[in-house]
């Protein structure tokens, strides 16, 4: 019943039209054409032709007729193969080993014909119409689930991390649970100094002294460090100890597998639980770290945990990947409360196979998780992350110039960064340092601590000193930032042009030693071995750029108005130059740089700023960087980090520019010899002798090892477990029964039962000849996600071209190591 | 498994004492305004930076100057009340403190619970493993495993609970060691 409307599907087949010619010489197949003429035909007409196809086949074979016979079996066995993917009488067939490339089109086509066996069933009984509907929004109804935990999840963090990182100030006695400003929330007082009130407790005034002073300052030094050092410490050894997967940002290896990359245990619940918690500590412990690329693992990790409760998805690498696509838009949706900007984010930079479904799902799927977090109110001012800003501030032609002058420099930035950052990487990689893993974070939580603190920029949380950069000097504003002689005797609300105080000058150049200090520590702390991000710091870099850029631009204008640029709009003496859109535009050009990202870029950051005015001048920012930083360096973080840990990814970015052939890149090269099966020439001990010399993922299946003609392609997992299986369940095979990969009945021997393993071998393996251009063979590898595909000439089985080949090959030809390719 | 529930025991127990405990407004309505001298110009200028915040807790549609500030320095201010309103901002927001408490409390619990399984698995279970190890000597042997775990699994009884939450940790441990081998000592991944 089962194998009956897969094998319908089959018929449509592209091979099919192979098939049909082919069959017209071959006349004694009469019966057959029919069927695949009329491809809509009923399933009696199949069954009727199966048998009499297996018998000519099998006349054939003995006949030695080579020729005809290997194309007939190909089609015949494809119907088979179809019918039989998806009934799975071995367990664990159709499933990938760790560090194992995934087959799309092996997984898509069955994926397909399961689809069609519950379209047909609808119609038998209603519980299987019910069955049917489940199935049909069951990718819905996870992308959903998958909303609802990320942005529950994203909501405990935020909280968490802001909770924790004011622990190393104070603490709330009252309530224990708030935060600095949530403990003074409600409080009335009519002092503004620093945020500080009466509930709010120190430690120093904890253990009895005064809040300010020599004594309180150096007591809170020491508060401040030690906290910091406990929080990175439980981070590193819960990381160490329960999941070493949880370090790092997780982007590159999410990439990884979304291209179709099987890491085991990268996305599950220890891994998911470790990174939510150790998020929340090393983000308090003060490290140049932010908490939004790793959101992105965390809500892949719940994608990949709920899938399992959909077997459409959780039994399928290639529909897990949907939903994981999906999981990766709403991680940065509730990282910047930016639905659309997490849509594009998967789009651009994490996704491989990205269809419009997906699209759709994604789309949803960052709207609830959006939602969610939104609801929660983490940070209490009504938006989900805590820089979010409003403007609605003009800005003027001219000012382009400077904001592409901003892109240039955050180009630059982000170009430094990396470089060194790789630098430093190689070097963890390669030397003793690696070694201590736990100690090394340690050093630099110490380090960051120490000349963190005196700066009260970089003493603060990073996202609250983006979010000052980010805003603007109003009346509720009383930073140094915004220390301008500005008097109050005009009626109008808005912030007038004034010079600027030494309070700015003080902030300017507190702000240049933060830079410095951010730009450092960061390039060490990337890469530890803690749960680490790299959005916040690198927005941070840049709008402390953009915001002394604004700052000077300002005074420019401020003292020589009368230059033409500036005499237009800067004469009414207000709205003139903003230095918080200025500090925008440079984060975005500093975040461009390191990741390349654009249009998601942009989206984000106009997201985040709730005006569509800005466009322009992120759009303009964020090209300039791109621009600069690929004159400057190929590639951004990400890529670069997967290229460092010699991930199998084919970058679909990247173009072949070279003009070898297949037969340059195929296994095996010269004077060695293809390993390949027989299809029913070999015994299980030939075989097992095979898998034992040989450590291939997969074989090719031939007539006779003297043709080599093709019949298909086996994989190795598949094989073995076909074969124990067998041993287990199947009486009288041992070592000397005939391995048959071909249909119909063994010849009546004397010896013991055949194996027939027919059901484990693909029929429709991608073939290419030897002259096929190597661009051509990349991009198949590309657009149809495949995993091998075979070589042949004239019609013979010449060799096997896998992923690992083509990307070795790349690297050879970008005169790089090619065995830094490290998985298969 | 009796400590996990006196453990959850406390957990609620705490939860609900500490609901009970304060409870912080929820709402407010928030202004900041600049010192009354701006207005007056009667002191010096130099304290220009000088703030005046106003909390209060009044209905949104009352959140502003005339609501909240006027009330209080009227008198001081005097007639110029149509040249200070203007620079105060007014800001209602609102908040949640269930939320907030109920969340750091689950963060606490779970890192408290993590770090005592951490130093169960760092101090105890070598110990512990040693006897067993004695005991069950077939237990140790890993190559058969995967051939022997849907066997095993079809044989064992119900009542195994226990061996079989044994039998997942031990895979679970063996994953770990696995990719720590790969991080920490080979440095084939997340470098």
């Amino acid at each position: 019943m089962e194998t009956f409307p897969l094998r319908r599907s089959a018929n449509t087949s592209p091979e099919s039209p192979t098939y049909q010619s082919m069959t017209k010489k071959n006349t004694n197949n009469g019966s057959r054409a029919t069927f695949v003429s009329s491809p809509d035909e009923d399933m009696i007409d199949i069954q009727t032709s199966r048998p009499a196809g297996g018998g000519d086949l099998h006349r054939t074979t003995r006949l030695g007729d080579d020729e005809d016979d290997g194309i007939t079996h190909f089609v015949v066995d494809s119907v088979a193969y179809s019918g039989t993917q998806e009934s799975g009488d071995i367990p664990g067939i159709g499933q990938y080993d760790d560090f194992h490339t995934i087959d799309w089109q092996r997984d898509i086509a069955r994926d397909r014909m399961r689809h069609r066996y519950i379209v047909k069933k609808k119609q038998d009984s209603l519980w299987n119409l019910i069955e049917g509907a489940h199935d049909a929004w069951s990718g819905w109804l996870c992308v959903l689930l998958v909303g609802l935990f990320t942005g529950a999840i994203a909501g405990v963090i935020d909280i968490g991390a802001s909770w924790m990182t004011d622990l190393k100030f104070g603490i709330c006695p009252q309530a224990f649970w708030l935060n600095q400003e949530q403990c003074c929330w409600s409080s009335n007082e009519t002092s503004f100094e620093g945020g500080n009130c009466s509930q709010w407790v120190t430690w120093p005034q904890l253990l009895g002294h005064s809040r300010t002073g020599a004594g309180a300052y150096v007591i809170s030094y020491l508060f401040y460090i030690i906290w910091a050092l406990l929080f990175a410490a439980l981070s590193a050894s819960l990381v160490r100890m329960f999941a070493p997967y949880a370090c790092g940002s997780g982007i590159p290896e999410i990439k990884t597998i979304l291209s179709g990359f099987i890491i085991r245990g990268y996305l599950g619940k220890w891994t998911l639980i470790i990174k939510c918690v150790g998020l929340i500590l090393s983000v308090s412990a003060g490290l140049s770290l932010g908490k939004e690329g790793p959101m992105v693992h965390i809500a892949c990790a719940i994608g990949n945990i709920l899938s399992y409760l959909f077997p459409k998805y959780g039994r399928n690498e290639a529909k897990k990947r949907e939903i994981l696509s999906a999981s990766a838009a709403a991680g940065v949706s509730v990282a910047f409360g930016a639905p659309i900007g997490g849509v594009l984010f998967s789009l651009e930079e994490v996704s491989y196979y990205f269809p419009l479904k997906t699209l759709w799902r994604s789309f949803f799927c960052a709207l609830i998780a959006a939602f969610i977090l939104r609801s929660i109110n983490p940070f209490g001012n009504e938006h989900s992350v805590l820089f979010f800003v409003e403007y609605n501030k003009p800005w003027i032609f001219f000012e382009l110039i400077p904001f592409i002058g901003l892109g240039i420099i955050g180009g630059l930035i982000a170009t430094v960064f990396i470089k060194a950052n790789l630098y430093w990487c190689k070097y963890r990689k390669s030397s003793k340092l690696g070694q201590y893993p736990v100690t090394e974070v340690l050093v630099v939580t110490v380090v960051t601590a120490l000349i963190a603190y005196p700066n009260p920029y970089t003493r603060m949380n990073t996202s609250q000193l983006i979010y000052l950069l980010f805003s603007q000097c109003g009346i509720s504003n009383s930073d140094d930032m915004c220390d301008y002689k500005r008097n109050f005797t005009t009626v109008k609300p808005v912030i007038e042009f004034a010079p600027a105080g030494p309070g700015v000058h003080r902030a300017v150049w507190l702000l240049i030693l933060a830079l410095i200090l951010k730009l450092i520590m960061t390039i060490f702390t990337f890469g530890m071995k803690v749960p680490c991000g790299l959005f916040i710091p690198s927005l941070c870099l840049g709008a402390i750029v953009g915001r002394i850029v604004g700052i000077g631009m300002e005074t420019l204008a401020f003292h020589y108005p009368q230059i033409w640029l500036f005499s237009g709009e800067c004469s009414t003496a207000d709205d003139c130059i903003t230095p918080g859109l200025y500090a925008m535009v440079g984060a975005a050009a500093v975040l461009g740089g390191v990741t390349r990202m654009t249009v998601s870029l942009v989206v984000i950051m106009f997201e985040l700023t709730g005006g569509v005015r800005y466009i322009v001048p992120l759009m303009a920012a964020a090209m300039a960087s791109k621009w600069v930083g690929d004159a400057l360096g190929r590639q951004g973080i990400y890529d670069a980090h997967i290229a460092l840990n010699g991930y199998p990814f084919l970058d679909s970015k990247d173009e072949f520019q070279h003009t070898s052939l297949a037969a340059d890149v195929m296994q095996p090269k010269r004077n060695e010899t293809l390993s390949v099966l027989t299809q029913d020439s070999m015994t299980v001990d030939d075989v097992e002798q095979l898998l034992k010399e040989t450590e291939h993922n997969g074989y090719p299946v031939v007539v006779s090892r003297e043709s080599q003609y093709l019949v298909g392609f086996v994989v190795r997992r598949d094989l073995n477990l076909a074969i124990a299986n067998a041993r287990r369940m199947v009486d009288g095979i041992c070592g000397q029964s005939l391995v048959l990969f071909t249909a119909g009945n063994a010849p009546q021997t004397l010896g013991p039962p055949p194996l027939k393993l027919k059901k484990i071998l693909d029929m429709a393996p991608i073939t290419i000849t030897d002259q096929t251009p190597m661009e051509t063979v990349v991009d198949m590898f590309r657009k149809l996600g495949l995993r091998q595909t075979l070589v042949t000439h004239n019609g013979r089985l010449l060799g096997v071209i896998t992923k690992k080949d083509v990307l070795r090959h790349i690297k050879q030809m970008d005169n790089e190591d090619p065995n830094s390719v490290l998985f298969n | 498994m009796k400590s996990y529930t006196l453990y959850s025991c406390l957990f609620l127990a705490s939860t609900f004492v500490l609901i009970n405990a304060q409870s912080y407004e929820d709402k407010r309505c928030k202004c900041i305004c600049p010192s009354i001298s701006s207005v007056l110009n009667n002191t010096e200028f130099k304290n220009h930076t000088s703030r005046i915040m106003y909390v209060t807790n009044v209905p949104p549609n009352q959140c502003n100057c005339d609501g909240v500030i006027l009330p209080r320095i009227g008198a001081d201010i005097g007639s110029r009340e149509q040249e200070f309103c203007p620079r105060c901002v007014c800001k209602y927001e609102n908040r949640n403190t269930t939320i907030i408490k109920v969340v750091v409390i689950i963060v606490i619990w779970v890192i408290s619970i993590l770090v005592i399984y951490m130093a169960f698995l760092i101090i105890l279970d070598p110990l512990l493993n040693k006897k067993i190890k004695g005991n069950y000597q077939e237990h140790t042997n890993e190559d058969d495993e995967i051939s022997a775990g849907p066997m095993s699994h079809n044989m064992s009884v119900r009542g195994n609970v226990l061996n079989r939450v044994g039998h997942q940790q031990d895979k679970w441990k063996r994953q770990v060691k696995e990719q720590r081998k790969n991080i920490y000592d080979r440095h084939t991944m997340l470098n």
